[in-house]
């Protein structure tokens, strides 16, 4: 046992000063949170509802639970977080307000002007807040479409970087579980608005598995010392360490051939292409499934 | 012959921690005195029937314990040119042992502690040293590829150019063993010997430990010779063409000629344990105290360390995401 702690030692004391910031860190969002609370000063948003489940995706207990944790998220980031799912086709409304929009703006259009006639905005009307749109309903392009509609600050805390990376972490679980989905919304965005982003790429679920496997795959090789012992000697452990004297020694250049190759640009078809953000007050991106 | 104590008439013997001849009788030093001796069957000392092996060329007697060189097996043919004295002695030979042992983290913990010792000899092991005159010429056609992006488009460059090396190498004493007994991937592994030390035969130093002459004649064995200093040239010559993404060759050719060969006498350490009903073989290099053998391995460590590393690196790269994440 003593020997296994005198050669693991170091990984634990890696793992565990890992914990250490990690709890740190979440401490101190809290705390960053805790000094900077104060009450809204926009009092004129015309509802106190922030779950807007019209698309019936969600339990009225997780509805009730995402509420709270809004509740919660609002008063630390000083942001509004509002929540909306949908099961209707935007094709008419979007093109109203906006003749021409494409298919994957409709979700835009409605989350903006959704955002602007409540009076959204924690510290103004149309002021600092976030918004997410998700629309369940296919449109005539065959494709579900999601809106993450940013304002004040969060437009511009949030890079395109940082809303794909967000979107990306609802997409990973919106379609199995849709709670577990709006919840990471909710909890990622807290993060985001009181950390530095310097991490804004998806990292799927898997990743630590495999390291993990590949790594003590990795120790057991480099450990299977049983065998008879290492080879110690190099090219030059009979030449006395004296280099080789080279008579000739010569690259002659003879010829050269370019190739070309067009690069192929890849349209947004599957997994979910997003555009930049609408002109004006609203910032954001989408991505569809 | 055997070396007598010139003070207490015991048998004294080579001691590699005095870099001397010692008896360990009377423990006094450089006090040997030749006993010849021309019999292969019966011992100097006691005159003991003895019973030695093909190629034995020191022996021990198992009646008085007298440690016997075999006049007749260092001399004339058998004479070597040279000697590698024992550096290490029996101690730090079986500390060196241990060092491996708890360096290796997949032998079971009770090793150490249950392995009982079988035996224990210090052996004068025959090697035939070669050298070589290397001179190699190659040409060859390189390749370097070169590959950017300008707009939508990918552009791949290669050079393509006449690669000509003319190499000259000298070899010193490439080792190769020239005893049937010891394996030869072993005795490849316990090199390299720092030569620096080698002597000029001496029999005294073969007092005290056992030994063999040659078993196969140079010319025998000169291939492995020959394979080792080819194996270095080609890597030599690989190391003079970096910067090539592959190399095409249109002429080599590597001529080793021979300018020597010496014939002398390398130490080693043979232990032989016992372990749980198997027997485990090891060799030191009496010179350097390098360990060659394989050790048991404990299904057990293997499963529980790799476990343990499989969850603390996931779990590890897991937090660090997360710590990324929130930051």
């Amino acid at each position: 046992m003593r020997e296994y702690f005198r050669y693991f030692k170091w990984m634990y004391i890696v793992l565990g000063a890992l914990l250490l910031v990690y709890g740190f860190l979440n401490a101190g969002h809290l705390a960053l949170a805790k000094a900077s609370g104060h009450d809204r000063d926009n009092q004129s948003c015309t509802t106190t509802e922030r779950v807007f489940d019209y698309g019936d995706v969600l339990t009225d207990e997780e509805e009730e639970k995402l509420r709270r944790l809004i509740a919660k998220r609002e008063k630390q980031t000083r942001c509004d977080i509002v929540l909306i799912t949908l099961q209707e086709s935007l094709k008419e409304y979007a093109r109203q307000i906006e003749p021409g929009v494409g298919y994957d703006e409709f979700v835009r259009v409605y989350a903006e002007r959704f955002y602007e006639e409540h009076n959204f905005g924690y510290d103004r009307p149309n002021g600092d807040g976030i918004v997410l749109v998700d629309n369940w309903y296919r449109e005539d392009d065959g494709r579900i479409y999601t809106w993450l509609c940013t304002t004040g600050r969060v437009k511009e805390k949030y890079t395109d970087a940082a809303v794909d990376h967000i979107l990306d972490n609802v997409y990973r679980y919106v379609e199995k579980n849709p709670y577990r989905a709006y919840k990471t919304y909710i909890n990622d965005f807290y993060h985001d608005m009181l950390g530095i982003r310097i991490f804004t790429f998806y990292v799927p679920g898997y990743v630590p598995w495999i390291v993990g496997f590949l790594a003590a795959a990795l120790f057991v090789i480099c450990n299977r010392r049983s065998k008879k012992g290492e080879k110690t000697t190099t090219a030059l452990t009979y030449t006395g360490g004296v280099q080789p004297r080279f008579r000739v020694r010569q690259d002659r250049f003879l010829r050269k051939s370019v190739v070309t190759r067009k690069i192929q640009t890849s349209s947004s078809g599957g997994g979910g292409g997003r555009s930049g953000g609408g002109g004006g007050s609203h910032g954001g991106g989408g991505h569809s499934r | 012959m055997i070396f007598k104590c010139k003070n207490c008439g015991g048998n004294v013997v080579y001691e590699p921690g005095r870099g001397r001849m010692y008896c360990p009788h009377c423990e006094g030093e450089d006090s040997e005195e030749k006993i010849q001796g021309e019999s292969l069957t019966q011992c100097v000392n006691c005159g003991a029937p003895l019973e030695i092996q093909e190629y034995t060329s020191a022996s021990r007697c198992g009646h008085c314990g007298c440690y016997i060189v075999f006049q007749e097996r260092v001399e004339g043919e058998y004479e070597p040119h040279m000697l590698l004295p024992f550096h290490i002695n029996k101690n730090a030979a079986v500390q060196a042992l241990n060092r491996e042992f708890s360096r290796r983290l997949f032998t079971p913990s009770d090793f150490l502690s249950e392995k009982s010792l079988e035996k224990m000899e210090g052996i004068y092991v025959p090697f035939w040293l070669y050298d070589y005159q290397a001179c190699y010429d190659f040409t060859g056609e390189g390749v370097r590829i070169r590959t950017w992006v300008a707009g939508n488009t990918e552009y791949t460059e290669r050079s393509y150019f006449e690669v000509v090396r003319k190499m000259d190498l000298d070899f010193d004493k490439v080792p190769v063993d020239a005893s049937y007994a010891m394996e030869d991937g072993i005795m490849d592994l316990m090199e390299p010997y720092d030569y620096g030390q080698l002597q000029g035969f001496d029999p005294k130093y073969m007092s005290g430990f056992y030994g063999e002459v040659y078993n196969q004649a140079a010319a025998e064995l000169e291939d492995r010779a020959k394979e080792k200093s080819r194996g270095a040239s080609e890597e030599l010559l690989q190391g003079s063409m970096q910067g090539y993404n592959t190399i095409r060759p249109i002429y080599k050719n590597l001529d080793l000629r021979g300018r020597g060969v010496r014939y002398a006498l390398m130490p080693v350490w043979q232990y032989v344990y016992r372990y749980k009903g198997k027997t485990y073989q090891y060799h030191v290099n009496g010179q350097t105290g390098k360990v060659i053998g394989t050790t048991p391995v404990s299904m057990e460590k293997v499963l529980s360390y790799s476990v343990s590393v499989f969850a603390a690196v996931t779990a590890m790269c897991y937090l660090a995401i997360r710590v990324l994440e929130i930051l």
